[in-house]
């Protein structure tokens, strides 16, 4: 399997008034193609700062990250900006978007800006509505997002982390702030864009998330204490409970 | 609690708050100065008259002419006094440090100090009870352009008669002329007057004229004015009259409180914003606040301490700032008046705690949404509490161009309200400065020359002897024009002289009488004056009027009106109706007979060359006819225009202070409302970085926003320019005159393209500057904000 994602010696340190916190500590951590990795600890742990360092949101202090072959954690912000914008997608806990923009421009903001696929507009449009579409929320497209549900919301998120066709999106709590039904939602279409090849890292406090990834990673203190390989979920094999069951276990084993 | 607030909420939006305090700072300064300069100059103007002890009326008579006889027959009549002046036709017959005195105009009034019929004053504002004898006072119209100091030694010099006196100062006399161009005063010891009079050169040559002007007090002035009117050779000035002179001083502190003012509605527009942003970026606070039972009006006071704090701390220091700024604006109208008594800061003071009163009444309005919160309402609403209550107007998917300027142009397009706000801010700016400076050029283009009533010319020789020349010459000066184009001939620069004379005289109809001033073209070339109404006088019996003796006569074009010229009364019909300042006025047709008709005065000697000549040869012709004529009193017909309206300059002054301003005014409006901007809209930048879009492009795009709304308020303040400033100057030309349709001159190329372009500049320059604290929001800061 091909690396997509190395850290090598990942350090963050934050220094609040002028006490240094090191929030993460030496990581190392390898994401291959295909996979559909969680990240998982109690609060604090620095869950949020590796998917954000390792992701080229967040400057590290020290270490590596290996984006594609390259290091991106030298990268000047432009360079950075580039690379997230063309191989990389983000769902967030909370449902940002533009909101002076329709659901579909909000989708296709990240395709006009890229100059990766070289199309016209109305291409990335036509882009746009089928990502809708094949997520269920063709008819909000041009909807204010004021005007649509949570769920829908995030599902328009995950359409947007998509559009320019990522090696791998970064989801921080993607279904935090939802329902159990609309959390479902989201997560059947996050399996599904993992079945067609798509990587994805997931930080998640829901074991019922995480039970659905092929590989769970546990985060103390800004060290790896853990590492759990769930295998591909398959739904249609319906094992989701004995791998909640076993994943809890597990969980409690790391002092969840 | 309240200070506790206070000190996070200073720290935590400082440039926002320093911003406020700036714009306070320049609201209060403004408001002081120019409300203490209007209130020190109205009421300064009413004591001095009334401390220098003004008769009711000043009337220009011969004494025991019939006029004289009737006025002291007058009942109510409680006071004559008669003031004997040596009137010096020339500023040639003074010297100053041996060289002759080439400054003012009009002639020079000797006045004895045992003459003073009303109280002078000295610099110091002390009562003048006597002149030493080889002294002299003088009015500060005699001072422009004169580099003298006390103890210099000015002789006077008529003929063989001949007077050295010693400058000690200027002095300041109620109903005596202060603006420059207009006629100085020189009051001296009796004993030198007596000398200067008894002298037969004093009286005998043109160069002097001896006349009497009378100070009546009367308890029924409209009974004098009566008597007065039914004789055109007698002038009147009354002291109301008089103090009109003075708005010309007042009208920099007019326009300052305009300016102030249109800096305290930005202020106030700014204040609204700013606290409105506040509220709704606190709603969590404010709901909170609400749960836990504290009353709407303490959360309101708790947003209104800080700006009563930055209020007071800006109306202090613009109180202090003010103090001198209104003393400089003072100055030179102190010595032409004696200023009331006593600090007159008070009115500063009382007008920068009005400016207090009033930002604390808009802050608690502004404060007024909290009002309309509920806990739950506010607790609820979204990440920030904002409510998404806008809808996306424009597509991107159907869009062309920039994406870029494609989110920016959407930005404004969906938040009309915001950017028009800002959009007028900056129009109103750009407005006054235009204004400014198209009244600056109007009131010194030579187009105005009709208002003036002088021909369409390349020069105008304005040299007391030789205007004194044309106007004593009686019929012969005819004989002088043609004097003048013989030399200008001879000196290789051909040309045709005319001259427009003016004749106070009386005109009546139907019983009714009005003294107006005539005025005849005379000279070798035709006038192209145009008409508002009707058509020019072209025959001896016909004549033009302006509105206000139509007005006051009840006359229109076609009626029959007779004027007194010379010892008779004539028949002539109205023709047409005209504008100038010089009214009511009369014109007359072109090269009408004067025999036998008085001439009080003329507006210079007109000059058009006869060779097409380019602007530096011009000027180069004019150079040589100072020369000719020995004199600088030789203008261009745009200094002629400027000399006469005598406030270009200060306009001028003002509009750079004015543009300066705007400039400063838009900086900071732009940089508080982009800082407002990126407070309110941190999620989406930072979310905008964290799917990859640049720093740059985020930059850009604020800064665009702001260019957007600086063009269309170049639009807006196109469209506005010119109906404004004509308003304006019509409104202002029609008080001081019978002008009305005065187009005003517009310079293209400064008011369409450096204007704006400086004012757009400064828009991108403040927004390009502030947005780039948009690189400070990371894109990690997703994860932090609420």
């Amino acid at each position: 399997m091909n690396t997509v994602l190395q850290t090598k010696g990942l350090c963050k340190t934050y220094i609040v008034n002028k006490r240094q916190n090191n929030v993460l500590k030496n990581v190392d951590l390898t994401i291959y193609e295909g996979e559909m990795v969680a990240i998982m600890g109690p609060s604090g742990s620095g869950k949020s700062t590796l998917l954000y360092c390792a992701s080229g949101m967040d400057k590290v202090t020290a270490g590596e990250v290996i984006f594609d072959g390259k290091n991106i954690s030298k990268l000047r912000n432009k360079a950075m900006s580039r690379v997230r914008l063309d191989d990389m997608g983000f769902i967030f806990q909370q449902m940002y978007m533009m909101k002076n923009l329709s659901i579909l421009d909000n989708i296709i903001l990240p395709a006009v800006k890229s100059k990766k696929n070289k199309e016209s507009r109305k291409a990335s449009a036509e882009r746009g509505r089928a990502l809708m579409k094949r997520l269920g929320i063709d008819d909000v497209s041009t909807n204010d997002i004021n005007e649509v549900s949570g769920g829908q919301l995030q599902r328009a998120c995950i359409c947007r982390s998509m559009i320019n066709s990522p090696k791998i999106i970064f989801a921080d709590e993607p279904t935090g702030s939802l329902n159990r039904s609309s959390s479902d939602e989201v997560m059947e279409e996050l399996l599904s864009l993992n079945g067609d090849g798509t990587t994805i890292m997931c930080v998640t406090h829901d074991p019922k998330v995480a039970a659905k990834c092929s590989r769970v990673l546990y985060l103390v203190d800004g060290n790896i204490v853990g590492e759990k390989e769930m295998g591909h979920y398959d739904k249609s094999s319906g094992d989701i409970r004995s791998r909640e069951r076993e994943l809890n276990n597990w969980l409690m084993e790391q002092g969840w | 609690m309240f200070w506790r607030i206070l000190k996070k909420d200073l720290k935590r939006k400082k440039t926002m708050n320093v911003i406020i305090l700036l714009f306070v700072i320049i609201c209060s300064t403004f408001a002081s100065a120019s409300i203490n300069n209007i209130v020190a100059v109205t009421n300064g103007v009413d004591h001095f008259y009334e401390i220098s002890n003004v008769p009711d009326i000043e009337v220009n008579m011969n004494e025991g002419s019939e006029a004289y006889n009737r006025v002291a027959a007058e009942p109510s009549v409680t006071e004559i006094k008669k003031l004997d002046l040596l009137m010096i036709m020339s500023s040639k017959s003074f010297s100053l440090h041996g060289e002759k005195l080439d400054t003012f105009i009009n002639p020079a009034y000797l006045m004895s100090d045992e003459d003073m019929i009303m109280n002078f004053f000295d610099e110091d504002n002390k009562k003048i009870t006597e002149v030493e004898k080889g002294k002299f006072y003088s009015t500060t119209v005699f001072l422009d352009g004169l580099d003298i100091k006390k103890g210099d030694e000015v002789t006077i010099k008529v003929e063989n008669t001949e007077i050295t006196l010693e400058y000690a100062g200027y002095f300041k006399g109620a109903m005596l002329p202060t603006s420059m161009g207009s006629s100085p005063y020189l009051l001296i010891n009796r004993e030198d007057y007596r000398y200067l009079d008894a002298s037969p050169d004093m009286h005998i040559y043109d160069d002097v004229v001896s006349t009497d002007i009378f100070f009546i007090k009367t308890d029924d002035l409209p009974a004098v004015m009566d008597i007065l009117e039914d004789y055109s050779d007698v002038s009147t000035y009354t002291p109301e009259e008089a103090k009109t002179m003075y708005l010309l001083d007042m009208v920099t502190a007019y326009i300052l409180m305009i300016v102030s003012i249109l800096l305290m509605i930005t202020a106030f527009v700014v204040l609204r914003f700013t606290t409105g942003f506040t509220i709704s970026e606190e709603f969590r606070e404010i709901g909170v606040m609400k749960a836990v039972g504290i009353t709407n009006p303490s959360i309101r006071r708790l947003y209104i301490v800080k700006y009563f704090a930055i209020a007071i701390v800006g109306a202090i220091i613009g109180f202090l700032i003010s103090i001198p700024l209104a003393n400089y604006m003072l100055k030179t109208i102190s010595m032409n008046l004696v200023l009331e008594g006593g600090d007159t800061t008070y009115i500063g003071f009382i007008s920068t705690v009005f400016v207090v009163a009033i930002i604390m009444l808009f802050c608690y309005n502004s404060t007024s949404k909290i009002k309309k919160l509920s806990p739950i309402d506010a607790v609820r609403n979204g990440q920030t509490g904002e409510r998404f209550k806008k809808k996306s107007v424009m597509h991107l998917s159907r869009s062309r161009g920039s994406s870029t300027g494609f989110l920016a142009m959407n930005d404004v397009a969906s938040a009309p309200k915001r950017y028009i706000m800002i959009t007028v801010i900056i129009a109103l700016g750009m407005l006054m400065t235009s204004i400014m400076a198209s009244w600056s050029r109007t009131l010194r283009d030579d187009k105005l020359h009709p208002l003036f009533s002088i021909v369409e010319s390349d020069a105008t020789i304005m040299d007391t002897e030789t205007m004194g020349d044309v106007i004593i010459e009686d019929d012969g000066y005819i004989t002088v024009l043609d004097d003048i184009e013989q030399r200008l001939e001879d000196n290789g620069m051909p040309a045709r002289v005319a001259v427009t004379m003016i004749n106070s005289t009386d005109a009546t109809y139907e019983g009714e009488h009005l003294n107006v001033l005539a005025e005849f073209q005379e000279g070798h070339f035709d006038n192209t004056f145009s008409y508002d109404e009707g058509t020019a006088p072209s025959k001896p019996d016909e004549i033009a009027v302006t509105s206000s003796v139509m007005k006051m006569l009840d006359v229109d074009i076609g009626d029959t009106l007779s004027i007194k010229l010379g010892d008779e009364y004539r028949s002539f019909i109205i023709t047409g109706k005209y504008s100038s300042f010089a009214s009511p006025g009369v014109r007359f047709c072109d090269h009408f007979d004067l025999t036998d008709v008085p001439k009080n005065g003329c507006m210079g000697i007109q000059v058009k060359f006869t060779d097409d000549l380019t602007q530096k040869q011009l000027s180069d012709n004019i150079e040589k006819l100072k020369d000719l004529f020995d004199t600088n009193k030789i203008y261009s017909t745009s200094e002629f225009i400027s000399l006469n309206t005598g406030i270009g300059d200060t306009l001028e002054s003002l509009r750079v202070l004015t543009l300066i301003l705007t400039v400063m005014v838009t900086a900071m409006v732009v940089v508080l409302m982009e800082r407002s901007f990126i407070s309110r809209e941190k999620s989406e930048i930072a979310l905008m970085k964290a799917v990859g879009i640049s720093n740059f492009s985020i930059i850009a795009q604020h800064t665009i926003r702001f260019v957007i709304t600086a063009v269309a308020a170049s639009f807006l303040s196109f469209l506005a320019v010119k109906p404004l400033s004509e308003f304006g100057m019509n409104l202002v030309c029609s008080m001081i005159g019978d002008v009305s349709s005065v187009e005003c001159t517009y310079n293209t190329v400064e008011m369409y393209l450096l204007q704006p372009a400086i004012l757009i500049a400064a828009t991108i320059i403040s927004a390009f500057l502030t947005a780039t604290y948009t690189r400070t929001i990371k894109a990690s800061d997703t994860a932090s904000i609420e």
